[in-house]
């Protein structure tokens, strides 16, 4: 306990290192390669897609309290994840049996939230456009059902093209 | 002073005590659940308090599972009170008012 | 560190002693996954619900047989007992018959069906839990998987504003009662330094903290009187069950009355007994069986007095299910003053009869409620009711025969149930008991007044719009069909069912030995 020794924490010192290379490397890349089109929506202050300046009272999309719900429940799981692994370690040394049920148990309870993330997938909570594109895929039926109206009825010389 | 099993007994005695109260005076659905909440945590630093006393580990394994199911409340809570919120443009609870004598 | 460790897990993990409730969730997962995958489906969810439920009554059936020893499963954290057996029958029989009622509502409605389904499952998961839990913290969890399902369920018609606002109610109250109920478990961890309900019973004599003890019997008694709504706690009652579509109304009248019954005696009977020479204990004996018995006659005259002054047929049925809450209480003090273990089985047993007689009754009636009630419920009044009686005879026999059930007429479940329960309170001597059996038949007579009024509705008054009679459909038949069945069957072979829920289960017979 009393040889305190520096190296000990160098593992720290060489994340910290990579972290901050690799962020800064990203910054840099993006800057030399990316496109740059300038306009006036880029150039502002991002806020999670809400526009920065107006009301505070203002109501926004019911898609940001879905994702908030869902991540509200998976969040808090966590709170039993790190007793068990706290606790794991010295569990198996200490019984192989004990341990082994532990580890079981936490895979049980780990697939019924994996459950519970398919069937909140399956219903749409992660589709953050599911609304828009039904709009469109609406739309283009329209218009496609509108064109074949149109090239129907070309077909029989109901109207004539302007010559 | 140093902090003795009364002292944290009085004080989630007090809490509990105001997210009763809350819950009874304010017509916001929102803040009632926040009362609740209260209270739900005051019966938390009870159950520390006395798992520390007794040396006894079930008191904060009992925490964790009111923990979760707190947040399970919530998430249902907020589902409600989305849902009535979109018919009737309000979370006041006196607004819910159809289903009376 | 390492003690702290092994304090926690010396895992007696015995899946075999959970079989039931384990089933009952792995088909409540299933009916999920289907449903996210099938969205469109009308009765495949239905029938692995039923399928689920019936595997479910047929593993507690082998267990009850079987010579399995329980004692330690879990840490003591399950009991394996008459109160368990005989509690979870009802709630399989419950849920079981809410499915089949709810094809009405789910084809006529555009329901989330699979939704529902799951739901309802694992709302009976947690009844299930609420009645096998040894320890507060499953009585907790199973509590809180109970009603977070419920209050969904009630609000489940999403678009219409009753509906909400009934969720709405139920859940802000139902959330309220829940942390009074766990501050009375807090306190009464303070006090024992266990949350094991025969640990409890063990150390309670020799409490740490008597005052803690009381205020914690006090907490837990709010907390449990808002969960089986009795008088003063009923206040939520006739909004949410008005509010809900009738197949959930159904259920939880039924369904969540028994589970909070189950615990309610777990917890006081088996937790807080007599204990000699324990002055703190005795003191809370005795006021928590006075308190009860004063809740038990408000809980009747409020709730019949109150019945018969709705217009609403559901509202009514509300009244109804808080005064046989009242009913039901009167058993229960009679199991907190039995002398021998014996006689306080015999009383638990008879709760757990007349809430399965409740059960059949309010199954029948509100499964015509139901199919009389059109969409979205909106035929629910009294004046809905005029004279169909010999327009749609079948539905008005059946619905007058629970009536009668409900009333407690001789030859029907309804009697037999209400003089079981009565039995070990006048036996007692006791005379607060005394009085409350009498205001109980008092109550009686009075919600005659309510109950014959539905009838005299149907048959005698004359209808002045157009009305033809629905057709009954096959689910629905079926019901109609067990429920009739059951109130005849228990009326008239209550002794042939009271034996089954007599026999002890093997493992504990063999345990006493």
């Amino acid at each position: 306990m009393n040889g305190f020794n520096l190296m000990d924490y160098a593992p720290i010192l060489v994340m910290f290192i990579v972290a901050f290379g690799f962020a800064a490397s990203q910054v840099v890349v993006t800057q030399l390669i990316g496109p740059k089109k300038k306009t006036a929506t880029k150039l502002m202050p991002y806020e999670c897609g809400k526009d920065p300046v107006g009301s505070a009272r203002d109501r926004f999309s019911i898609k940001f309290y879905n994702v908030a719900v869902v991540f509200l429940l998976f969040d808090i799981e966590v709170l039993f994840m790190v007793p068990f692994a706290v606790a794991f370690k010295a569990l198996f040394k200490e019984n192989v049996t004990y341990g082994t049920i532990a580890f079981v148990e936490i895979i049980v309870f780990i697939a019924t939230l994996v459950i519970g993330l398919i069937y909140a997938w399956k219903k749409g909570t992660f589709d953050w456009n599911v609304q828009a594109r039904a709009e469109a895929k609406a739309e283009a039926k329209a218009l496609k059902e509108k064109k074949l109206q149109r090239v129907e009825e070309l077909k029989r010389g109901e109207i004539k093209i302007a010559a | 002073m140093e902090p003795n099993l009364a002292t944290y007994l009085g004080l989630s005695g007090i809490l509990f005590t105001i997210g009763a109260v809350g819950v009874i005076y304010k017509r916001n659905a929102i803040g009632m659940f926040m009362c609740i909440e209260l209270m739900l945590n005051a019966v938390n630093l009870t159950f520390v308090a006395f798992a520390r006393y007794y040396g006894d580990v079930t008191g904060q394994l009992f925490v964790f599972m009111v923990m979760a199911v707190a947040a399970c409340e919530a998430a249902i809570g907020l589902g409600i009170f989305i849902s009535f919120f979109r018919n009737k443009i309000s979370v006041d609870v006196d607004d819910a008012s159809i289903l009376k004598n | 560190m390492n003690t702290i460790l092994l304090q926690v897990v010396n895992p007696n993990v015995n899946v075999t002693s959970i079989l039931p409730e384990v089933i009952v969730a792995v088909a409540g997962t299933l009916v999920m996954i289907y449903d996210c995958f099938a969205p469109k489906q009308k009765i495949v969810t239905g029938a692995i619900s039923l399928v689920g439920l019936i595997l479910a009554t047929i593993a507690l059936f082998a267990l009850w047989s079987g010579s399995y020893d329980f004692a330690n499963a879990w840490n003591g954290m399950v009991a394996f007992d008459n109160l368990r057996v005989s509690f979870t029958l009802v709630m399989l029989f419950v849920s079981a018959m809410t499915i089949l009622i709810s094809t009405v509502w789910t084809e006529r409605e555009d329901v989330p069906i699979g939704e529902y389904h799951s739901l309802l499952l694992f709302a009976t998961v947690g009844m299930m839990f609420m009645a096998s839990g040894n320890d507060m913290v499953i009585l907790f969890l199973g509590l809180e998987t109970l009603s977070l399902s419920t209050y969904v369920m009630a609000g489940l018609r999403k678009s219409d504003l009753k509906s909400n606002e009934s969720a709405l109610k139920y859940f802000i109250l139902g959330s309220f009662a829940s942390a009074f109920l766990l501050y009375g478990m807090a306190l009464i961890y303070g006090a024992t330094a266990s949350t094991n309900i025969t640990e409890i019973a063990a150390k309670i004599g020799t409490a740490n903290f008597p005052a803690l003890l009381l205020a914690g019997g006090a907490m837990l008694l709010i907390g449990f009187g808002f969960k089986i709504a009795t008088v003063p706690f009923h206040v939520w009652t006739p909004d949410v069950y008005e509010g809900a579509p009738t197949p959930v109304t159904a259920f939880m009248a039924a369904g969540p009355k028994a589970a909070g019954f189950a615990s309610f005696l777990r917890v006081f009977v088996l937790g807080f007994p007599v204990v000699a020479g324990a002055t703190a204990t005795n003191y809370l004996h005795g006021s928590w069986v006075s308190a009860l018995a004063l809740m038990a006659m408000l809980t009747m005259i409020v709730g019949n007095v109150a019945a018969i002054l709705q217009n609403n047929v559901k509202r009514m049925l509300a009244y109804s299910s808080i005064a046989h809450a009242g009913y039901a209480l009167v058993g229960f003090v009679g199991a907190g003053v039995a002398k021998t273990s014996e006689a306080r089985d015999g009383a638990i047993n008879a709760v757990a009869f007349y809430l399965l007689t409740y059960a059949v009754t309010n199954l029948g009636a509100f499964a015509v409620v139901t199919l009389l009630g059109e969409k979205n419920d909106r035929r629910t009044e009294f004046e809905d009711y005029n004279g169909i009686g010999f327009k749609a005879p079948v539905l008005s026999f059946t619905l007058s025969l629970f009536m009668l059930s409900f009333l407690g007429l001789p030859l029907t479940a309804g009697f037999i149930g209400k003089i079981l329960v009565f039995g070990p309170a006048i036996q007692s001597g006791e005379p607060l008991l005394t009085v409350m059996v009498v205001v109980a038949v008092i109550c009686t007579a009075i919600s005659a007044y309510y109950y014959l009024r539905l009838i005299v509705v149907m048959f005698f008054k004359e209808r002045l719009t157009e009305w033809t009679e629905p057709k009954i459909p096959i689910t629905l038949a079926t019901v109609l069909i067990i429920t009739v069945i059951g109130v005849f069957g228990l009326g008239l072979f209550s002794d042939r069912v009271l034996s089954i829920f007599k026999t002890s289960p093997t493992a504990t017979k063999a345990q006493l030995k």
